[in-house]
C-alpha cells in the first residue's frame, strides 16, 4: 500500500500557544485513522493543516505527494477542490440550498455540475428522496449524510472528518457510522478527529494527542 | 449553477438586504428625478431668461441714429421673409420696429411703430396697464410708456393726438407701459400706422428676436440670419446672451454636484449593509473555501448579487423618479417637464456601479481563513 | 457602574463601531454641506446675476420726456432736470447700503468732433471707477464696472477726472485713423463760438448697445463740457436683491406698521428702490422690470429646487446611518445574549445601547461637520467662485440630526432584541 500522508515534526504556533509541537507520523492509502485526545490538544488544528485550511509554521504534511506547507492561495484551494473531502460537526450545509445543491455546489467549485452524479451521490447515502429539501427539513444524521456526499463527489484522496457525530443522537450516529464503515470498505483513506472509544475502536489505527504532541500510535484490537 | 447559486443567495438574504434595496431605491428615484430635472432645466432655465427680452438685433450696417429721425432704415418684408425661412423653434418673440421723433402736441416724444402683440411677447417683464388685448381697433390703438403718460397726462382712454411733418394721426390709449427703461419714455403704436406717419412704407429701423438657447446656439442662429440678410447687422445682445450663459452652467453644476453628493451616500448605505452581510456570510465563505472555492469565485458570486441588487433597484426607483420629477417641475416650474427614456439605463448603471462599490467589503470576504471558522469546534 | 458598561462596550471592538462612525460622518458631511449650500445659494446665485448689470433706474421726477433711441438722449442740452451728483453718497447711508452694489450715473451732451468721416456724436460722462464719499466719511469706490460688467475695453479707461476718453467700437470702426489708442481728438459745441476741447483717447470700449457709436469720457469733464457742473441725468444702480413675491408688491402706504417693517427690512427691489427715493430728492427710482423680474424668477424656481434636493440628501444620510445602526445592533446579537443570560433587564441592555450610540452620533457628528464644512468651502468655491463659509448654527441641527437618526436606526432592531432568547444564540445559532 502506498503511503497517502507523510507528517514531518509538523509546528503550529498560535502567538504564544502552541497548538502542534512536533508532529510525525505516516498514513497509508485505505487506512481509518482515528485521531483522539482531550480538547485542545491539536487534534483540529491537525485536521485543518492536513486539509489545506491552514498553514503550519513549520514542517512538512505531505498529502498524495503535494507538501500541503509550500502550496501558495491558489494551490491550497485547487488541492482542496481535488483531493479533500470534508466532514465538519456542524455540518455546515448551505441553510438555503437544497440538500441537491448542496452536493451540487462541491461540484461547482472542483469543475463542472453534474446533476445526475449529485443525485446517485445522495442515493448512495440512503437520501435519494429527499434530494429537493432544505437542511433545516432534514434531521441532523440526514444533514451529515448529505454532507458525506458533498464530501465524496469529486473523488478524494482523503477524507477529513471532525466530530463527525458530536452533534447527533445515538440513531443518527449509527447510521452515519455505519456510512463511514461501508466507506472504508470500498476502500477510501479516512482520518477520523472523535472522542468517542467505540468509534476509536473502528479504526484501523488511533493516533493519541496530548498537548499538541503525539503520545503514542494504537492498533486497537480488532473483533474479528 | 452560477445563476442558481445567485438566486438562492438573494432570496436567503431576505431582512438583510431590504435596507440594502431601500436605500438603492430611494436614492435611484431621487437620483433619477433630479438627473431629469438636470436635462430639462436647460430647456426650462432658458425659457425663464427670455424674460431678459429680445437678445438678438437686426438693424442697419453702422446704424447711426441720429438726431431727430431714423437716418437709416431696412425692408421690413426682407427682414421677415427672412426670420420666417430660418424656421428656428426657439424663436420665441420678433418683432420689428419703425422709429419717428414725433409731436404729441408741442410734446417731441419717440414713436415706435410696431406688431403690438408681438411687442408683448418680445417683453414679458413689461407691466401693462389696461386691457390693451381685448380692444376693439388695434389700429387706432397705441401703448405709452408711464413716462409719456405723467407728461402728458394721459390715462387708458385718453386720446392722443401725433403729428409729423405734414402727416398726422390719431389714437387712443390702450395701456400704459411699466418697463424701467427706455420704454418708459415712448409711444407704441401699430407698425403700418408708424409707417404711414413717416411716410416710409414698408421700412423698418430695427428688429429685434427673443431666442431661448444656449449662448452657442444663439449665436449661431444668429450668424444663420445674418447670413440671410447681407445687407443688415445681426448680432446677439451681449449683455443678455453672456450672462446667461454664465449662470446656466453654475446652476447645471450645482445640481450635478449633489447628484453626486447624493451617490456617494448611497454607497456608504449600501457598505454598511454589506459589510453585516459580509459577517453573516462569514461562514457560507468559509465552506466555500473549504470546498475549494477559490477567492475570485466566490467574490465574483457576491459582486453578482450585489449587481443585480443593484439594477433592479436603479429600474424601481427610476420608475418612481420619473413621478417624483413630474411632482419636483410641477412645484418648481409650475409646468411639467419632459422625462426621458435614457434616464433608466442612465439611473440603472450608476445604481449598479453605486451598489458596487458600496460592496467593497465583500471583497474582504476573500481573506476569510477558513480555519477560522472552524476553529470553534 | 452604568458608566462604565458604556465606557467598556464604547472602547471594545473598535472595528464595528468604525462602520457607524463612517456612516455619521459622511452622512452629517453630506447633510452639512448640502444645507450650507442652501443656505448660500440664494446669495451666492443673486450675486452672479448681478452680471446682467443694473436693476434700478433713477431719472429726475420732473425731467422733460427723453427723446430717446436706442439708449442715447438726443435731447438739446439746456432741456429738462437734473439730479445732483453731491446727493449719490447717501445711497451707501439706506438700511440695505449693503446690498447696493454700484451705482453709475450717466450725462449725455451731443457733441461736434474733429473728424472727416464723423462730424457729429455724443459725449457720454459717466465713472469708470470712481470715489463716492459718504456721509460717515469713507469712500465707496463705483463705475461702469459694476453695473455694465460686459462692457469690454482695449487699451485702458480713463482715469476719474481727467480729459481722457475711450471711444465706443462702433464709432471708432467708422475712422480708426482718428480714434486710436493715444491719438488725441478735438471736440466742441455746434454753437460756432465756443471753444475746443481736446481729448486724450486711452481705449476703445465695446458695449454691444448704443454707446458703442459714442466717446465716453469721465462725468466731470461731461459736466464742465455741458455747463451742468455736479449734475447728472440718468443713474444705474445695480442691488442685492431677494425674490420679489405678491407681498412686495403690495403699496407700502396701504401697510399696517407691521407689515411695513417686515416689507423695509426685507431687501425687496420694491423696498430698496422705496429707500433711494427717500434720499434723492426729486427722483423718479424705477426697477428695470426685465433684469429683476428674471432674476427674482430664476433665483426663487432653483432655491425651491435646492431646498427639495437638500431634503433629499438629509434622508438619504439619515437612511445610511439609521441603516448602518441597525446593522450594528443585529450584529451584537451575541454581546445582548450574554447580557441577557446574565441577568440584564431589556431596559439596562437598551440604556448601554443608546447611551454608546448617541456618544458615536456627537463624535461622528462633530467630524462630519468639519468635514462637510470643508466639502462645502470646496463646492461653493468650484461653483461660484468664492468659498462657502461655515454656518455654526448647523452644527447644533447637525447633531441633533444626528442623534435622532443613529436612535431610531437602532430602536428597531433594540426593541427585537428585546424579545431576544439568550440561549438559542449562546448555542451559536
Amino acid at each position: 500500500m502506498a503511503t497517502l500522508v507523510q507528517v514531518d515534526d509538523l509546528r503550529k504556533e498560535f502567538g504564544n500557544v502552541r497548538a502542534l509541537a512536533g508532529v510525525s507520523f505516516n498514513v497509508e492509502a485505505g487506512e481509518w485513522i482515528a485521531i483522539m485526545g482531550p480538547s485542545g490538544s491539536g487534534k483540529t488544528t491537525l485536521i485543518n493543516i492536513l486539509g489545506g485550511l491552514d498553514m503550519p509554521t513549520a514542517g512538512q504534511a505531505v498529502v498524495d505527494g503535494v507538501d500541503v506547507a509550500r502550496l501558495d492561495e491558489a494551490g491550497l484551494t485547487r488541492f482542496r477542490a481535488q483531493k479533500i473531502g470534508f466532514v465538519f460537526q456542524q455540518f455546515h450545509l448551505v441553510p438555503y440550498l437544497t440538500a441537491l445543491e448542496n452536493v451540487m455546489l462541491a461540484q461547482y467549485f472542483h469543475s463542472t455540475t453534474d446533476e445526475k452524479e449529485a443525485q446517485h451521490a445522495l442515493e448512495r447515502v440512503g437520501l435519494g428522496d429527499r434530494v429537493e429539501h432544505l437542511p433545516g427539513a432534514l434531521s441532523g444524521g440526514e444533514q451529515q449524510r448529505v454532507a458525506v456526499a458533498r464530501a465524496l463527489i469529486n473523488h478524494p484522496k482523503l477524507i477529513l472528518a471532525d466530530e463527525p457525530t458530536g452533534n447527533l443522537d445515538e440513531a443518527n450516529e449509527e447510521t452515519v457510522i455505519q456510512l463511514f464503515q461501508e466507506l472504508h470498505h470500498e476502500g477510501h483513506t479516512i482520518l477520523m478527529v472523535t472522542h468517542d472509544p467505540s468509534i476509536g475502536n473502528l479504526a484501523d489505527r488511533r493516533i493519541e494527542f496530548a498537548h499538541g504532541k503525539l503520545k503514542h500510535i494504537l492498533t486497537p484490537a480488532k473483533l474479528a | 449553477m452560477f445563476w442558481r447559486l445567485l438566486w438562492k443567495l438573494l432570496r436567503g438574504s431576505g431582512g438583510r438586504l431590504a435596507v440594502a434595496i431601500l436605500s438603492l431605491v430611494s436614492c435611484a428615484m431621487v437620483v433619477s428625478a433630479l438627473l431629469n430635472l438636470e436635462f430639462d432645466i436647460e430647456r426650462k432655465l432658458t425659457q425663464e431668461f427670455r424674460m431678459l427680452g429680445a437678445n438678438i438685433l437686426v438693424s442697419p450696417r453702422n446704424a447711426q441714429i441720429n438726431g431727430s429721425s431714423t437716418a437709416e432704415v431696412m425692408s421690413e418684408s426682407e427682414v421677415a421673409a427672412a426670420i420666417a425661412a430660418s424656421k428656428e423653434p426657439a424663436v420665441v418673440a420678433a418683432a420689428s420696429f419703425l422709429y419717428v421723433v414725433a409731436n404729441a402736441g408741442k410734446t417731441p416724444v419717440v414713436v415706435a411703430g410696431t406688431k403690438l402683440e408681438e411687442l408683448s411677447k418680445l417683453e414679458p417683464a413689461w407691466r401693462i396697464e389696461g386691457d390693451w388685448k381685448s380692444s376693439h381697433d388695434l389700429a387706432a390703438s397705441c401703448l405709452v410708456g408711464r413716462n409719456v403718460a405723467r407728461q402728458l397726462q394721459l390715462v387708458v382712454g385718453s386720446p392722443l393726438r401725433l403729428t409729423y411733418l405734414n402727416e398726422n394721426a390719431q389714437f387712443t390709449v390702450a395701456g400704459i407701459v411699466d418697463a424701467g427703461g427706455t420704454e418708459d419714455n415712448q409711444v407704441f403704436v401699430g407698425l403700418a400706422e408708424a409707417q404711414n406717419l413717416a411716410n416710409l412704407p414698408g421700412k423698418i429701423s430695427v428688429a429685434q428676436l427673443s431666442v431661448s438657447g444656449t449662448s452657442n446656439s444663439i449665436s449661431r442662429y444668429a450668424a444663420r440670419l445674418a447670413s440671410a440678410l447681407p445687407a443688415y447687422e445681426v448680432r446677439p445682445i451681449r449683455q443678455i446672451t453672456e450672462a446667461e450663459g454664465d449662470l446656466l452652467s453654475r446652476i447645471r453644476l450645482l445640481i450635478v454636484s449633489m447628484v453626486i453628493l447624493i451617490l456617494v451616500l448611497t454607497a456608504l448605505c449600501v457598505l454598511g449593509t454589506m459589510a453585516a452581510l459580509a459577517m453573516e456570510r462569514r461562514q457560507d465563505v468559509g465552506l466555500m473555501k473549504a470546498l475549494g472555492g477559490s477567492i475570485g469565485r466566490i467574490v465574483t458570486l457576491f459582486m453578482a448579487e450585489v449587481g443585480v441588487l443593484g439594477a433592479a433597484g436603479g429600474f424601481v426607483g427610476a420608475i418612481l423618479g420619473i413621478e417624483l420629477s413630474r411632482w419636483m417641475g410641477q412645484r418648481v416650474f409650475g409646468t411639467a417637464i419632459s422625462s426621458r427614456w435614457e434616464i433608466f439605463p442612465l439611473t440603472i448603471v450608476l445604481m449598479v456601479a453605486v451598489a458596487l462599490a458600496g460592496a467593497l467589503p465583500l471583497r474582504l470576504l476573500g481573506k476569510v481563513k477558513p480555519a477560522v471558522i472552524f476553529r470553534g469546534e | 457602574m452604568f458608566g462604565r458598561l458604556v465606557r467598556e462596550s464604547f472602547i471594545r471592538n473598535p472595528r464595528r463601531k468604525l462602520l457607524t462612525a463612517a456612516a455619521l460622518v459622511v452622512g452629517m458631511a453630506v447633510a452639512t454641506s448640502t444645507l450650507t449650500i442652501a443656505l448660500e445659494v440664494g446669495d451666492r446665485l443673486a450675486r452672479e446675476f448681478r452680471s446682467l448689470g443694473a436693476n434700478l433706474l433713477v431719472t429726475s421726477q420732473s425731467d422733460t420726456l427723453p427723446v430717446e433711441i436706442g439708449g442715447v438722449d438726443y435731447r438739446p442740452v439746456n432741456e429738462g432736470a437734473y439730479l445732483s451728483e453731491a446727493d449719490l453718497g447717501k445711497l451707501k447711508t439706506i438700511f440695505w447700503r449693503h446690498n447696493i452694489l454700484g451705482f453709475t450715473p450717466l450725462l449725455d451732451v451731443p457733441t461736434l468732433v474733429s473728424s472727416s468721416r464723423v462730424t457729429s456724436t455724443t459725449l457720454i460722462g459717466t465713472w469708470y471707477q470712481h470715489d463716492v464719499p459718504v456721509p460717515d466719511g469713507t469712500k465707496f469706490k463705483t463705475g461702469v464696472s459694476v453695473t455694465h460688467p460686459w462692457w469690454k475695453i482695449r487699451g485702458q479707461w480713463f482715469r476719474d477726472g481727467s480729459n481722457e476718453a475711450v471711444i465706443g467700437a462702433a464709432l471708432a470702426a467708422k475712422d480708426p485713423d482718428t480714434f486710436a489708442i493715444g491719438k488725441k481728438i478735438q471736440i466742441r459745441h455746434s454753437d460756432e463760438a465756443s471753444a475746443a476741447r481736446t481729448l486724450v483717447i486711452t481705449g476703445i470700449v465695446s458695449t454691444g448697445d448704443a454707446e458703442d457709436n459714442g466717446i465716453l469720457v469721465p462725468l466731470s469733464f461731461a459736466q464742465g463740457y455741458s455747463g451742468h457742473e455736479g449734475q447728472f441725468r440718468q443713474l444705474f444702480i445695480s442691488a442685492l436683491t431677494k425674490p420679489a413675491d405678491t407681498f412686495s408688491e403690495r403699496d407700502p402706504l396701504k401697510m399696517t406698521p407691521t407689515e411695513y417693517d417686515r416689507w423695509f427690512c426685507s431687501p425687496y427691489i420694491s423696498s430698496i428702490g422705496f429707500q433711494i427715493k427717500t434720499v434723492l430728492p426729486g427722483a423718479d427710482v424705477r426697477t428695470i422690470r426685465r433684469v429683476a423680474d428674471t432674476e427674482g424668477n430664476i433665483l426663487s424656481r432653483v432655491g425651491t429646487l435646492l431646498w427639495i434636493v437638500t431634503l433629499a440628501a438629509l434622508a438619504a444620510a439619515a437612511l445610511a446611518v439609521a441603516a448602518t445602526s441597525a446593522t450594528t445592533v443585529l450584529e451584537r446579537r451575541g454581546e445582548i445574549g450574554v447580557m441577557k443570560a446574565l441577568g440584564a433587564s431589556n431596559v439596562l441592555v437598551a440604556g448601554i445601547f443608546v447611551a454608546e450610540q448617541l456618544l458615536l452620533a456627537v463624535v461622528g457628528a462633530s467630524v462630519g461637520f468639519v468635514v462637510g464644512a470643508v466639502l462645502a468651502r470646496g463646492l461653493g468655491a468650484s461653483i461660484f467662485g468664492t468659498p462657502a463659509s461655515p454656518r455654526f448654527i448647523l452644527f447644533p441641527v447637525v447633531l441633533g440630526l444626528a442623534a435622532i437618526v443613529a436612535l431610531a436606526g437602532s430602536l428597531i432592531p433594540l426593541r427585537r432584541a428585546a424579545h431576544f432568547n439568550p440561549a438559542p444564540i449562546l448555542r451559536g445559532e
